[in-house]
């Protein structure tokens, strides 16, 4: 008796709209992060493919878009188009195409203002062919957001917000919002919200040599440099500490 | 000379006894007596109640020829002095006859007939004959043949009347009559005619007045005279033209043929001051397009928007305001054609008002009609055009781009950010594809590249003075540049910063000292 009211109750709760506590909403698609660490932290084992992504970096320049490259040179590679609007700095063709994306289906988009943003974003969001959009904007009005993660629900896209560093968060509707720090050579990705149950602990990811990684530890050669250099930075390889050379004095004038 | 007339008069005498009407053809009229006015009001969205018009003839006193819903609810018919019409209502809109306006209606409603048949005729000044007979079959019978035809008319602001026979001649007569029930029997067409009034066949006025002193007011009456007599007193003409319309000789017409550019004028029944407000007039604009494109079977992929402004501003020298449209692939699509259009004209700020609109093709490419997709998947390739096309539609050429590498030792000149053009030339792109295999067999010898560069180099003097950054890779001497001017000499340095971030810092060598500034240059992101 109880162990058909067990199997009822189990069939009631294996329906997709409800989900409990201890486990992860199913994500109807998901792409593979390329990184199993991350997999496995994520709802449906994957970056949600439907969904917007929230981004808060503690610094920029510590990994954070090397951390989605495989799945965009995966999508590229599909021959869907990744969408990038307003991005901070000028993306380097050569890295990208070493990182393995078709540099083809990437389309940067430069606009004048918010709005204009905001307008392009949902657009590549709503676009069926779109894989992926990402979009370096300060939008935090509540509505504007939900229309982007509608959307993206219905563009079946990969929304990526990348807030500007050191920026912290307030509410969101963005079904999956991740904070990016720097910790001890790793990348350090704390999920502060998930469909499911809370992550106390930061997912540690090494991307020392994932692509567009570049190669550390190898000694300086040039001679004019390590003249000056050199002394000072062996022990603090050794020692791994942060502390650092000197710098190097600086020029009045110019010749 | 004589013993011709003589044939020819035997020829008339005796009543062709085979029908000559093509088997299984059937001929569709559509009239739109209302021409004069649709040509203007078919830029507003409804007949609106409260904007009474009228088409005015001209000239010295200048009469209504056609009005709108208002203007007839006021009173206003058809044949009065416009004096008078403005006294029944006064707050009247005229604009005077256009005759070229009504040819190119007429044109364009030729044009989705063509979507349907290819025997298409023009017969002036407000009728349009296409044979449907052999399409029948093609769009599931008759009605739902006329359904749709009827459906593509009223998109673009026409509401034709319709007349269907078995000859072209007498579903002209039917249209006119304003006979809506179709003949589809050769053998019931002269029942069918027979009480039709004889004014509606074309005929000499001579002919006309002969006829009608004779008591001759019907083509039956006129199917009953003696046909050498009739020949002899009205002339052959008038002969041929009953005969025609019974289909007992056939009757040779022109088929329309699409011009080989299309450019559409859409003149507007009120000046419009606000791109926003042009939108209707502008789907109107592009439904004809589509039509014409399909006629064609080509898909546009360069248009121009001529949008023309009052006559003042003509005279002040700002006659019109010219759009461009370049599209990324040839399209025939209203929707997307109509959304492109929308959003760039958005940009767009009048300096007048606007009068009328002028659509033109500028370039077109052959599109073969589409197969609908066998396997899931099959024109993922093709959809990615549209959202392409909104973005530069409305943030322009530039603001949309797409990079490639370039084999170039200078990390500024590494990589070409070119706008994403829509129709890349082929040499160009193989120029492009070979410059980039060259760029990746440089990338495999050079150490990993960040992911974001600096628009400009910063310098981080400060910021080392505060705090150091520790050298995890380098040097890289960067030397090149010595014939166009924009030479250095650079040691590249991979740091981490004490937040760990790794960055691709650089010190500057040009002026040949070795300890020069630090600059930042990059970020591996």
């Amino acid at each position: 008796m109880s162990s058909l009211r067990g199997a009822a109750l189990a069939g009631v709760l294996s329906h997709p709209a409800i989900w409990r506590g201890g486990d992860c909403a199913p994500e109807p698609a998901a792409l593979p992060t390329g990184h199993a660490a991350l997999d496995h932290a994520l709802p449906g084992g994957g970056w949600p493919q439907g969904g917007l992504t929230e981004v808060l970096l503690a610094h920029e320049g510590i990994g954070e878009l090397r951390l989605t490259l495989p799945a965009l040179a995966r999508l590229t590679r599909e021959g869907r188009a990744v969408v990038w609007i307003a991005p901070p700095h000028r993306p380097y063709a050569p890295a990208l195409a070493a990182a393995g994306l078709d540099l083809a289906r990437l389309i940067v988009v430069r606009c004048r203002d918010l709005r204009e943003s905001l307008w392009a974003y949902e657009q590549a969001l709503r676009a069926a062919d779109c894989g992926a959009a990402f979009a370096w904007m300060n939008v935090h009005e509540p509505r504007a957001l939900r229309r982007l993660q509608v959307a993206a629900r219905e563009g079946r896209t990969w929304g990526v917000l990348w807030r500007r560093p050191g920026q912290r968060g307030s509410a969101t509707a963005a079904p999956l919002r991740l904070g990016l720090a720097s910790s001890a050579g790793r990348l350090a990705v704390h999920v502060l919200k998930r469909r499911g149950a809370e992550l106390p602990q930061p997912v540690l990811i090494d991307l020392a040599r994932a692509p567009g990684a570049p190669l550390l530890g190898r000694a300086p050669v040039a001679a004019s440099a390590s003249r000056l250099l050199t002394p000072v930075l062996s022990p603090l390889h050794a020692a791994g500490e942060p502390a650092g050379w000197p710098p190097p004095p600086r020029r009045a004038t110019r010749g | 000379m004589a013993a011709a007339a003589t044939a020819r008069d035997a020829r008339l005498t005796m009543a062709p006894s085979a029908p000559c009407a093509a088997p299984g053809a059937l001929w569709l009229c559509l009239r739109v007596p209302t021409l004069p006015v649709d040509v203007f009001t078919r830029a507003w969205p409804v007949d609106d109640p409260l904007r009474p018009f009228v088409v005015s003839s001209g000239g010295h006193y200048p009469r209504v020829v056609g009005t709108n819903g208002a203007a007839a609810a006021g009173g206003i018919v058809a044949g009065q002095l416009i004096s008078a019409a403005l006294a029944l209502v006064p707050g009247l809109a005229t604009r005077d006859r256009d005759d070229g306006a009504e040819a190119a209606a007429l044109a364009d409603i030729a044009i989705v007939v063509l979507a349907f048949t290819p025997a298409t005729c023009l017969a002036p000044p407000d009728a349009v004959l296409a044979d449907i007979g052999p399409s029948l079959q093609l769009f599931g019978g008759l009605r739902a043949l006329v359904g749709r035809l009827l459906r593509s008319l009223r998109a673009q602001g026409y509401a034709p009347l319709l007349g269907i026979a078995p000859t072209a001649d007498a579903a002209l007569l039917l249209a006119r009559a304003g006979r809506v029930q179709p003949v589809l029997e050769l053998a019931a067409l002269p029942a069918a005619l027979d009480d039709l009034p004889l004014h509606l066949l074309d005929l000499a006025p001579r002919a006309c007045d002969v006829l009608r002193a004779a008591g001759v007011t019907t083509l039956g009456a006129m199917r009953a005279l003696p046909r050498a007599g009739l020949a002899r007193r009205c002339g052959t003409a008038a002969v041929t033209a009953l005969d025609r319309a019974l289909g007992r000789i056939p009757a040779a017409r022109a088929p329309y043929a699409p011009p080989l550019r299309f450019a559409a004028r859409l003149p507007l029944p009120a000046p419009v001051e606000d791109t926003q407000a042009l939108g209707f007039a502008l789907q109107r604009l592009v439904q004809q397009l589509a039509a014409w494109l399909t006629a064609r079977g080509l898909g546009v992929t360069r248009l121009t928007l001529t949008m023309v402004h009052e006559p003042h501003m003509r005279l002040r020298g700002i006659p019109s305001t010219e759009v461009m449209f370049a599209l990324g692939a040839p399209a025939r699509a209203v929707a997307h054609l109509q959304g492109v259009l929308r959003e760039r004209i958005a940009r767009v700020a009048l300096p007048a008002p606007v009068e009328a609109l002028l659509l033109a093709s500028e370039a077109t490419a052959p599109l073969a009609g589409r197969n609908l997709e066998l396997l899931p998947g099959d024109e993922a390739h093709d959809v990615a055009v549209p959202l392409l096309e909104r973005l530069r539609a409305r943030l322009g050429d530039d603001a949309v781009t797409v990079l490639a590498p370039c084999a170039e030792h200078r990390p500024e000149l590494a990589q070409r950010e070119a706008p994403r053009s829509p129709a890349a030339r082929p040499p160009a792109a193989a120029a492009a594809d070979r410059s980039a295999s060259a760029a990746a067999r440089q990338a495999e010898a050079l150490p990993p590249r960040p992911l974001w560069l600096m628009d400009a180099t910063q310098p981080i003097a400060a910021q080392l003075d505060r705090q150091p950054w520790i050298l995890r890779d380098g040097p890289e001497r960067i030397e090149s540049g010595w014939w166009d001017g924009r030479d250095f000499r650079r040691d590249y340095f991979v740091a981490e910063t004490p937040d760990g971030a790794l960055m691709w810092i650089y010190r500057d060598h040009r002026y040949g000292v070795d300890d020069g500034e630090w600059f930042l240059h990059g970020l591996y992101a």
